[in-house]
């Protein structure tokens, strides 16, 4: 995968592929290719909030 | 007779006489004196007049008070004057004229009534102050004011005397730890040369004050003219008038502690404040710069609490923000966890609805398809007829004696052409 991918750019990457998606606008060759990244992105983008509520109840904590 | 020739003794006896005989009485005589000593017990005088206006002596006498009358005199008069009998005073004498052919003519006193010199004094003290408050000077050390910081003081008094030394031990054992610089100005707070000597330290102070300190300052807060001690305290030297006008006209705050309780001197009233003692005048020192004290302590108890009170609205905005923030991050996580739910959840779909219409396309095709597949023309009775793979469409693609191959529903077979 490429390095350190930002939220923001993730999302907006996903949000394309869908929209596409909706569109019709892959051919059947590339539909499985779009969704395989499509659930690299989701998992990406899940696991970056999931830190970060990690991170912001940690600091909550500390006080 | 006009040549007899006489003795100064005989002749001075004749004198004797005379005087014996037309001078017998006691007479009170008003005088002032221009000497006054003790000798031996007794008391030698000088009495003079002087010509009101021009000061210019026009009468003048010796006078005596023999040991045992002075025995009484001296002290009477000075309690009930507060001063010693000495040169300069005005005096009301009982006197009897003395003459005596060795040692001359000579007043003896008998007695003193020493409310004559009361009176006089006053009078004279006055005159001092009608004069004082012609200048406009009289009130003028009361338009002054203490300086807030008033710790730097100039003393003018006796060196070694009681009052200064109470004056210092007050100041320095003050319970408030305040500080307190003293220069002493030493000067003769008794007798004749009281005037003189305090006017010189004045002008001591004076000539000092001119000159800026090295954190350019004026050397000096206050002036102090202390004396204390004493019983009973001849204050004369302090009841003239060029004292007065040096400090009616000083420039500095003068306090006077010159220990009385008896009528203020013309000092006292001239000065900015008077108080009874040099005790007195260290507390009113220290009282003041307390007040100042408690001023600044005031103020920086109102700044704390100022303070305190702005740090914890912050701390508790701080608190509330603290308690916020995650709220709110976590908030805006959870916003984004369901959008890229929403996200995820459109992809099965728009991926199902695509492969649903391809599966669709592909199986219309397919239909269509099948309605051109030979086989089905075949089983409703038709046949395809090939010679050498191809299909024949027309006869004459044909000649006698071809071999053809024509398939059917069930299977084939071959001819020959005729």
């Amino acid at each position: 995968m490429k390095q350190e991918q930002k939220y923001e750019e993730a999302l907006a990457q996903l949000e394309t592929i869908v929209r596409k998606m909706e569109a019709n606008e892959y051919d059947i060759d590339q539909l499985a290719e779009q969704l395989k990244t499509a659930q690299q992105l989701i998992k990406l983008c899940k696991d970056k909030l999931t830190k970060t509520e990690e991170d912001i109840k940690k600091i909550a904590e500390e006080k | 007779m006009d040549n007899e020739h006489y003795s100064l003794r005989q002749l001075n006896l004749m004198v004797r006489d005379a005087i014996e005989m037309h001078l017998p009485d006691e007479y009170w005589v008003e005088a002032e004196l221009s000497e006054c000593r003790e000798r031996g017990g007794h008391c030698y005088m000088e009495l003079v007049e002087k010509e009101e206006s021009t000061h210019t002596p026009i009468a003048r006498a010796s006078a005596k008070c023999w040991r045992q009358t002075w025995q009484i005199l001296e002290p009477y008069f000075e309690r009930v004057t507060s001063q010693p009998l000495r040169a300069g005073l005005k005096v009301l004498l009982k006197v009897y004229a003395q003459y005596h052919e060795a040692y001359g003519f000579s007043w003896i006193v008998t007695d003193i009534d020493p409310t004559y010199t009361i009176g006089d004094m006053a009078r004279k003290r006055q005159e001092i102050i009608r004069q004082l408050k012609e200048e406009g000077v009289f009130d003028l050390q009361k338009e002054l004011q203490l300086p807030l910081f008033c710790q730097r003081i100039a003393v003018i008094s006796a060196e070694g005397a009681a009052g200064y030394g109470d004056f210092m031990r007050q100041l320095e054992d003050n319970p408030y730890g305040l500080h307190f610089d003293i220069t002493l100005f030493p000067a003769i707070m008794q007798g004749e040369q009281v005037e003189q000597s305090v006017i010189a330290a004045l002008e001591e102070i004076y000539v000092q004050s001119q000159q800026l300190t090295a954190n350019g300052q004026k050397p000096f807060d206050v002036v102090c003219i202390l004396r204390g001690g004493g019983a009973t305290a001849d204050l004369s030297g302090f009841d003239t008038l060029a004292l007065a006008e040096h400090v009616a006209n000083f420039p500095l705050p003068i306090i006077t502690g010159i220990g009385h309780d008896r009528d203020e001197s013309i000092l006292d009233m001239v000065s900015h404040i008077r108080v009874k003692t040099p005790t007195a005048a260290a507390d009113l020192l220290i009282d003041h710069l307390q007040q100042v004290l408690l001023r600044i302590e005031n103020a920086q108890q109102r700044i704390t609490t100022a303070i305190s009170q702005k740090l914890s609205t912050y701390s508790n905005k701080l608190t509330t923000l603290q308690t916020l923030i995650p709220t709110l991050a976590l908030r805006i996580l959870s916003n984004s966890h369901h959008r890229i739910e929403m996200l995820g959840s459109r992809i099965p779909v728009a991926i199902e609805r695509r492969l649903t219409s391809q599966k669709h396309r592909l199986e219309n095709i397919e239909i269509k398809l099948q309605s051109f597949d030979p086989q089905t023309l075949l089983s409703r009775g038709y046949s395809i007829t090939t010679h050498q793979g191809k299909v024949i469409r027309d006869p004459r693609q044909l000649k006698v004696g071809d071999k053809i191959e024509t398939r059917v529903e069930k299977g084939k077979f071959k001819a020959i052409v005729q």
